[in-house]
């Protein structure tokens, strides 16, 4: 059997060949080269756990624990952790809110003519690489939000109970990393549910609109439950790319160890951390930033997982209309 | 009066044919005031998330140019000094650096990933279904994680220490899964009529892969490890943890080594102004090389496309 014809199986055709002598040299250079990337990507998560091992000792105090003292220890993780929860949903809220309508104003209201084009646009904002959106918060964004946002923000109600006070000499924060995040992976997330809503057949559209619908009840009652399951997988893959961003994170959120639920003060997140720490880092330290990097690596893992099986269910839903 | 006009509901109820009309017209206005409304959130929408990201391209462009100059790519940087607060150098040792780390992990990856994705396009085994989904979950991992993995393999476990190789280490394992995935798909792509006149014509089954296959997704595939380049060339905490970093221009594989994003990265935080306005220049050089070669990809598969079709 040669695993080159497999896409036939079913065939009569192959039955004959499958016999033959055909493991020959490009036979065995397939098998091996995907070996490799096996091998490499058990490498990768062995690799990270082994050198993480020393830190399980004090799974309890990494998980639950407040504070990182460096060289000597305890290094307690809740703070990026909820760094990371807090910057990463808000970044998402923001994202899916803000990228539904874009996607939709895109596919319905764009001219046919422009579409490819903001479509590709999309697309080329998607590959910047984070390290721009980083400096550009930092450089740009971090000194205007302390100069006009702050302030407008205080003149808000409950403004002191959300936000808190403004780190007045530094622009980084939270909210700031979380507006950085959203504006990331705001391209991400349209180019999936771009392509997810334009892949709502076009008949079940024409149909509704044949039957007196508006464009909104369009929307509304046909498209967007058409698209439901493929938009879900898109929310999981942005948050997945949210939690593990690194450097854009490291330069704007300030880079406080401190569990901090007041928006304008400096905090961190699990990749930042590792970023930033790892310079310095000797020994315990080394492997307790191993550690996080596997719970960041779990939490990524599992929302692929997610966003992956949802995005293929909705194919398979729309294959069938 | 016109039995039409009037619509019995119930016995007692009865409503005339102008009452249902304005009920109608009412409702009418009603859902198409809602569905303008809408209309123009979306469109608002759209404004909101085009208007930072064109002010961040704008901002790029405009501070980035005016650092580019020939000096910028040619010689090494310098510290400026409370002295002489304007000199910076240029970054020849980022770029040196870039390029080889760039080389090397295409090296690695390509090869590699071309052909477990030939794997994974034409096997429908067990182990490569099993492949499949670890592929696509390596090519959402966050990139903290490759250098962490670059770290822990190659500069503590293999002992080579913070150098060029680990850098690209942990790149090419970042590229590996999208090279891997894009070739498999283009694979696919290719119609099993082809492979079947191949073996109506007595080829082998590597020959109809080598011969038929390979160069019938070629396309797919070029473009799949140009995108997978243009991702590696501007990722930063592979390299933030594996390289090193250096104020030479050097590109042994053996040697630490400075990239862009490294430079971006670390004078970004400068305290002299003149070193924060040059990383506008080397942002401007990344961004530049990003989309030209994800642009020029895209653009030559439509192309190639279009005339095959």
């Amino acid at each position: 059997m040669t695993v080159l014809l497999d896409n036939l199986k079913d065939d009569d055709l192959t039955e004959n060949i499958s016999a033959g002598p055909s493991r020959g040299w490009y036979h065995w250079l397939i098998v091996i080269a995907s070996s490799l990337f096996a091998v490499v990507s058990i490498g990768f998560v062995g690799s990270i756990l082994a050198y993480s091992f020393p830190a399980w000792g004090h799974a309890a105090t990494l998980i639950t624990g407040r504070g990182w003292q460096s060289p000597t220890g305890p290094y307690g993780g809740l703070a990026m952790i909820t760094g990371t929860l807090e910057t990463s949903l808000l970044a998402l809220t923001f994202a899916v809110l803000v990228g539904l309508g874009t996607s939709i104003a895109i596919v319905f209201l764009v001219p046919r003519r422009l579409r490819t084009i903001v479509a590709t646009a999309v697309e080329l904002l998607a590959a910047v690489p984070s390290i721009i959106y980083g400096l550009w918060g930092f450089l740009v964004l971090a000194p205007w939000m302390l100069k006009s946002f702050d302030p407008f923000l205080a003149k808000l109600p409950f403004s002191s109970a959300i936000f808190g006070p403004s780190s007045q000499q530094f622009g980084p924060s939270l909210l700031l990393a979380s507006v950085v995040l959203g504006v990331m992976i705001l391209p991400t997330f349209v180019a999936i549910s771009r392509e997810v809503i334009s892949a709502v057949p076009n008949d079940l559209v024409e149909a509704s609109y044949s039957l007196g619908a508006t464009r909104w009840q369009v929307i509304k009652d046909v498209v967007l439950p058409a698209a439901k399951i493929g938009l879900l997988g898109a929310t999981f893959l942005s948050l997945a790319r949210a939690t593990g961003e690194t450097v854009a994170v490291a330069l704007v959120a300030g880079g406080v160890a401190d569990v901090q639920f007041h928006l304008l003060q400096p905090g961190t997140s699990i990749a930042a951390w590792i970023a930033t720490q790892f310079g310095e880092a000797q020994g315990n330290e080394i492997s307790a930033l191993m550690a996080l990097g596997v719970l960041l690596m779990l939490i990524n893992f599992s929302l692929s997982l997610i966003s992956r099986s949802l995005v293929n269910r909705q194919r398979k839903a729309l294959a069938r209309v | 009066m016109n039995p039409m006009d009037e619509l019995t509901l119930t016995p007692s109820l009865t409503v005339t044919h102008d009452t249902i009309q304005l009920i109608a017209k009412s409702h009418r206005a009603r859902r198409v005031l809602i569905s303008r409304v809408v209309t123009a959130l979306c469109l608002a929408a759209l404004v909101i998330s085009a208007v930072p990201l064109v002010l961040l391209l704008v901002q790029l462009v405009t501070r980035g140019a005016s650092q580019l100059n020939t000096a910028f790519f040619t010689t090494l940087p310098q510290s400026p000094t409370i002295m002489s607060p304007n000199l910076t150098g240029g970054v020849s040792n980022a770029i040196i650096g870039t390029i080889a780390l760039t080389v090397y992990a295409s090296l690695m990856a390509i090869p590699v990933g071309v052909f477990a994705g030939v794997y994974l396009g034409e096997s429908t085994s067990k182990f490569a279904s099993v492949l499949r989904i670890v592929a696509q979950t390596m090519a959402g991992a966050p990139s903290i994680l490759m250098g962490l993995f670059g770290f822990s393999f190659v500069v503590k476990f293999l002992h080579v220490g913070f150098s060029a190789i680990a850098g690209s280490f942990a790149l090419a394992v970042l590229m590996l899964p999208v090279i891997a995935i894009s070739t498999e798909l283009s694979i696919r792509g290719v119609p099993n009529t082809l492979r079947e006149a191949g073996l109506a014509l007595g080829a082998k089954p590597h020959t109809i892969s080598t011969k038929i296959v390979i160069p019938s997704a070629l396309t797919g595939i070029v473009t799949g490890c140009m995108l997978a380049v243009a991702r590696a060339v501007g990722e930063t905490a592979p390299v933030l943890l594996t390289i090193g970093g250096g104020y030479i221009n050097q590109w042994r594989p053996l040697n630490p080594v400075s990239a862009l994003p490294l430079s971006i990265y670390i004078n970004a935080k400068s305290e002299y102004p003149s070193e924060r306005a040059q990383v506008w220049g080397i942002a401007l050089v990344l961004v530049l090389f990003v989309f030209v070669v994800s642009l020029s990809a895209r653009v030559w598969a439509a192309r190639k496309q279009k005339r095959n079709s």
